[in-house]
Parts: C-alpha cells; structure tokens; sequence
C-alpha cells in the first residue's frame, strides 16, 4: 500500500493555489471535497491485477508552473487543422478554424472552459459522467486537477476533420504530475471525430492521471482514438467514460503504447434508446512493464449495441490484464452486447490474461464473448514464411495484424502510420532483448 | 536446368486430436526438372497435399525416410522461408488469411525476400508487374488492396495464389488442386496464369482429383498416387485413361490392396 498521506493538511494550500490561479468557487469547493472524499475511498476494482503500490495519488502540493513550449517541437502544428497542443500545464496552440467557431464550437483549455462556460462545464465535468467520488483516483483526479482540454461542439454540427488533442507531458524534472482532464461535449445530432495523442518529453518519474469525459447528446455521433505514449518512467492511470443519449454513438480507438505502468479504465455508458457504442483497445507490453485494462460496456438503453473487442501482445517480462466487463441493466430489452478479448504471448516469461465478465440482468438481449491467451498463429505463419519472408518479419507482419482493428478505427492517416511504425518498433525492441 | 528429386519418401503426421501418428507416405520417388510440367492424381486422402506440404516444410510433417534434394541438395533440415527462396512455391489448397496486411505489401515482401537488401525492387518495377498480371488474372485492381485472402471467395483465394506464383516467379511450383471449387472460366484463368510461367526455367507439379484440368495444362508426365505410393507414371494421355476406368479400376488393374475414401 502507498503511504497514507494526510491529504486534509493539504486543503489550505490546495484553496490557495487554485484560488490564486483565477478558478471559480464551484470548481474550488469540488476540489475541496474531493480532497475529504481521497481520505476514504478505497481504489478501483481491477480483477487480477494489482495497483496498490503504484505512486498513483501523490501528496504533492497543487501547483501551477509553465512548461517550455519547445517542448512541443514534434507536433505538427498547421493552420488548417483543429488542433489544440499542450505541454504540461501549458496551451502552446490552439487552431479553430473561423466557420467552426462561429458555429459555436468551443476548444480551448479547461480552465479557461471553467470560468467562461460554466453552464456547460458545470453541470458536467466529473459529476454526471464519471463522479469524482467514486473511487481514490478519481477524487485524486478531481482534487489536484492541473491541465486539461475543453471541447463543445454545439447541436447539429458536422465537423469533416479530426479534432486533434496533443498532450505532452513534461517530465523534465521531478514533482510534475500531469493531471490532465479532457471534456468533451456532443451536442444533438452533432458529429465529429477527435485524435488524441499523448507523449512524454523528460524522463523523470512523474505519474499522469488523464481523464476524458464525453457526453453524447441524442442522435450524435463521436468518434475518439486515442494514440498513447506517455514514457517508461511515467506511471499511467487512464480513465475515459461516455455517456451515451438515444440513438447516439461513441466509438472508441485506443492504441495504448506507454512504455510504463500503466492502468486503463474505459467505459461506454449506454443510456439512451438505440445507442451505440464500439470499444477497441490494443496494446503492446515489454520490459517489465505491467498493464491493466478495464473496458466497460453498460447497457442500459433499450436496442443499445455494445461492442468490447480488445487485443494485446506480451513481450519479456511484461504482464498485461484485459478484463472486459459487460453489462446489461435489467429493463435494457432488444440489447446487444458482443466482446472479444484476445492475448498474444511472444515470450513464456510474459504473464497475460483476457477475462469476459458478463452481468446480465435482463433476458431479451443478445450477448456473446469470446477470450483467448495463445502464441502466434502457426498456418498464419507458414503461408507468410512459405512465401520466402523471414520469421521475424513473418512474426511482426502477423501481430500487426493482430492489433490492426484499432490502426483501421483512427481517421487521421498520419496517425495510423504513427501508430504503425511504433508498433514496429517496440516489436524490435522486444525481439531484441529476448 | 534445376532438379528437383524425392527419393523414397517417408512421411508421418501426428493427430493431434487422437494423439497418434500414422505413415501417410510409404517410399514415393519422384525426379522433376524445369521445363517439366508434372502432374500428381489420386482418390482423396492418398497423400497428395502430405507430399506438397512436405517438400514445402510445413511442421507438422515428420520424415522419416528417405530425401527431398534441390538441385542435388537435401532441403530436409531447411526451414520453410529458405526453401521458399531456394525457389519452392506451394500454392496450397487452403491458403491462411491474414487481417490488416495488404495484398500489395505482402507481394511486394515476398518478392524482396529473395532479393538482396541492396537490391529491392522499386515501387514502380512492381506496380508494372502487378498491373500485368493482374491483367492476365482478370483480377480487379482492389484485390491488391484488400488484406491477405480475408473475406476472398474460394476463386479468389485460388487466383490470388497464382497472381503470387507470377509474382514471385518460382523455380518449382508446386499447386494444390488450384482447379478445386472453380467454375470453367475460373479454370480458364488460372490455367491461363500457369501457363505464362512455362519455359526452361520453371517447372512444376500439379495435384488434382479431376482430369479437367490437364486439358488446360497439358503435362508432360502424369502420376499416380494411392495407399501413400506412385503407383503408375506415364504422359498425358494416363490422366483420360483414368477419368474413364476411374481410380478404383486402377487399382483392381494394378492389383493393389488400397481402400479408396469415396470409390468413384
Ligand atoms: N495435418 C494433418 N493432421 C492429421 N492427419 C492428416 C494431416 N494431413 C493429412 N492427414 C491425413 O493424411 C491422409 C492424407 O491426406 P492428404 O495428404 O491431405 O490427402 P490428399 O491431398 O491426397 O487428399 C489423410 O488420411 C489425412 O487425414
Ligand atoms: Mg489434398
């Protein structure tokens, strides 16, 4: 267990800080009772996996400091895409396109969404779609937050190209958390598509707690994939949840490529008649690294359609968890849940695991699973090597075919080469050190 | 002039579901050459693909006795992808699918396989290639964009092992009842594709169940195979004989004692 830490002594401070940095009182008073809420709240569930001595709640004083824009340096940052870039705590750009922001779309940091759009950030951030006291991370979450993106995207609106989020971590000294919260709001009959993609520059051990919210307002359409490469000495807790309205849809893409520990929690809460929700998550563990990954799919709607379908390859001595957690509240008739979870061992060291956890409490709904932990695919294999190409190449040809449910769910081109090429990477990587 | 020779093959299988091995090939002997088309005919369940999938070097085939040489070489303990770029090529009876790699890409690796790291063919040398055979396929140009035989129709799927055979320009082919589930013009096609390959630097071996492919490539020898042996060789003119005695009049003929899977 973590050092208990009297988070209460912190509250003066933490009032100040926030205080002095221009928050609202609404957003003062949520961090102070979040701070009584941390006393008591106990951790998440993760089934088989084990984070209680992770550095995931750090007792360190809220505290606000700029980071070097450079920082940023490799992210394309071009006029004609919508695009917001942080370093730290720091907005380096933000690119609205004029037609957009005269429809009313808002982007911008969430402290800035704090004060000038209360009505909506209010009624929202982490009251309605995740609770703030739900667990220990997410009042941490709450408490200490201290960077963060904000997106609107008023009724009606149709938005052609991906809306970019660039988050960089700066971990180029110690005691810098990364509390990063992104907002996201789909208003009715909206439709658009968001990027995010998160790195670390500095390798410093710094933990990064990041929260997405989206609240999917009826008939809207979203679509967020989420490239994630926060460092090796990062130590990662990802919770992203949507609130789904009727006949609605949030899709999920998640590429998840941290090198460090890192500890996922990722939810679609089907609520509205006919919502629709697509969840893929694929990772690829080396070193020693340790990942766990909750993916939820709660179907409360009536005909909601969900879908889990998560893929991971283990290399070294890494482990990795998938548990996918599928839901059905009594009363959802007509609904639809499928998931598939599926673990690729490229090492006998690595230690993985892809558990289907069904609750249905309601008899008119479809549900199906599927799971398995297994090697790389020996027919598979052979066709590629009988055609002359190599083991290894054979080998990694094979996994990115594995894992390419997600490379095909990103929209964004440059992404999916991204992507791409960092799984090619650390599939060397792994293939070396083996 | 390259050979290829089996000599007195012997070749086991493991079940893994009952967890016993069986002998499947009982001593075949066999000599190709390039410029050679051969053609191998038998009952189902003789052993024909345990051949194929042997000389390839699918793991699941233990020889026991006897050689597979190349060029007077022994290929035994050479894995799969060396064999490939020694000049081997299967196009086998039930090709593996593989999501998320282009058809495109994975042509385009075979062919740099067996070519040196300085010496990898240009995007424009492959798309050239490509459009002509595809061409001479009949094959739409989305199929190379498509991912490896996912989704592919059995013709498709048969098509697409020739497209590779043109592509890679193997120095022996070995096809799999490449004729199986193909209707005529399906036939005409591949037939077509094999048969632009023909010359002094190619030959092959051609496993069908049905004489109805010999009428399109014409071979210069015909096998037999039951029980695990080759049990008759002769030119093309065996393969009609056998569409009319039929395989079972063969064996009654030859005074074998080979039980025959489905007696026709
Ligand atoms: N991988 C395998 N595992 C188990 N049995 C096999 C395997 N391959 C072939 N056999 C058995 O070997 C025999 C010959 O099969 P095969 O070579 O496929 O015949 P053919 O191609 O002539 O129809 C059959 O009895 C078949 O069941
Ligand atoms: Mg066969």
């Amino acid at each position: 267990m973590e050092a208990v830490h009297d988070y209460t002594a912190l509250k003066p401070e933490l009032a100040a800080a926030a205080n002095d940095h221009g928050e609202p009182k609404w957003v003062v008073d949520r961090r102070l009772a979040a701070i009584d809420d941390l006393a008591d709240a106990a951790l998440p569930e993760v089934n088989r996996f084990d984070i209680h001595r992770w550095p995931l709640t750090p007792a360190e004083p809220l505290a606000f400091s700029p980071s070097a824009t450079d920082l940023a340096a490799d992210v394309p940052v071009a006029a004609d895409h919508v695009q917001i870039v942080q370093v730290g705590q720091t907005t380096v750009a933000v690119n609205l396109p004029a037609d957009l922001a005269d429809q009313g779309v808002i982007l911008t940091d969430i402290f800035t969404a704090f004060r000038e759009h209360p009505e909506l950030t209010q009624p929202a951030f982490m009251t309605d779609i995740i609770k703030s006291n739900e667990d220990r991370l997410t009042s941490f979450h709450t408490a200490f937050l201290n960077a963060g993106v904000f997106l609107y995207v008023p009724q009606g609106v149709v938005i052609d190209a991906p809306i970019e989020i660039h988050l960089v971590q700066d971990s180029t000294q110690d005691d810098r958390p990364l509390v990063s919260h992104v907002l996201v709001i789909a208003g009715t009959d909206s439709h658009f598509a968001v990027t995010q993609h998160l790195t670390t520059q500095g390798d410093h051990a710094n933990l990064a707690s990041c929260v997405v919210e989206v609240r999917a307002q009826a008939n809207s359409e979203v679509h967020f994939s989420s490239f994630d490469e926060l460092g090796a000495n990062t130590t990662t807790y990802l919770n992203r949840r949507a609130n789904i309205s009727r006949d609605a849809t949030v899709d999920w893409a998640i590429g998840l490529m941290n090198d460090g520990d890192t500890f996922g929690d990722f939810d679609s809460e089907l609520i509205g008649e006919n919502s629709k929700s697509d969840a893929k998550v694929i990772t690829l563990t080396g070193g020693r690294q340790r990942v766990g990954v909750n993916t939820r799919v709660t179907n409360r709607g009536k005909k909601s359609t969900g879908n889990i379908l998560q893929r991971g390859v283990i290399m070294e001595k890494s482990t990795l968890i998938f548990n996918g957690i599928g839901h059905i509240i009594h009363g959802a008739a007509g609904a639809n849940a499928e998931q598939e979870n599926r673990v690729l061992m490229m090492s006998s060291k690595a230690h993985g695991d892809a558990n289907p956890i069904l609750l249905i409490d309601e008899n008119d709904v479809l549900a199906g699973h599927a799971a398995s932990v297994g090697q790389v695919d020996a027919k598979q294999m052979y066709y590629l090597m009988s055609r002359g190409i190599t083991e290894p190449q054979a080998k990694r040809l094979v996994i990115r075919g594995f894992l390419s449910a997600v490379i095909q769910a990103i929209p964004a081109k440059d992404v999916r080469q991204n992507l791409t090429d960092t799984i090619e990477r650390k599939l060397e990587n792994g293939a070396e050190v083996e | 002039m390259a050979t290829l020779e089996v000599k007195d093959l012997h070749v086991e299988v493991k079940d893994d579901e009952q967890n016993k091995t069986q002998e499947i090939l009982k001593g075949v002997n066999l000599t190709m050459k390039t410029g050679e088309i051969h053609a191998i005919m038998g009952p189902n369940g003789t052993g024909k693909s345990t051949l194929s999938q042997t000389i390839m070097g699918q793991p699941n085939y233990h020889v026991t006795q006897g050689d597979i040489l190349l060029n007077g070489e022994s290929i035994l303990k050479m894995p799969v992808d060396e064999r490939a770029r020694k000049g081997l090529f299967l196009g086998m009876q039930y090709p593996a699918e593989i999501q998320g790699v282009t058809n495109a890409e994975f042509l385009r690796a075979a062919m740099n396989a067996r070519r040196a790291d300085d010496d990898q063919i240009s995007v424009m040398a492959f798309l050239k290639e490509l459009d002509k055979n595809l061409a001479l396929l009949d094959m739409s140009e989305s199929m190379t964009e498509r991912y490896l035989n996912e989704g592919f129709s059995g013709g498709e799927k048969k098509r697409n092992e020739i497209l590779q055979l043109l592509m890679i320009k193997p120095t022996f082919a070995l096809l799999d009842e490449i004729d199986s589930g193909l209707d005529i013009d399906a036939l005409k096609v591949v037939s077509k594709g094999v048969n632009s390959m023909r010359g002094d630097n190619f030959g092959s071996l051609i496993i069908t169940h049905y004489q109805r492919l010999l009428n399109y490539i014409v071979p210069d020898v015909v096998h037999v195979m039951m029980g695990g042996r080759i049990v008759k060789t002769g030119g093309a003119d065996l393969a009609k004989t056998l569409e009319k005695e039929g395989y079972a009049g063969l064996r009654d003929d030859l005074g074998l004692d080979v039980d025959l899977v489905d007696e026709n």
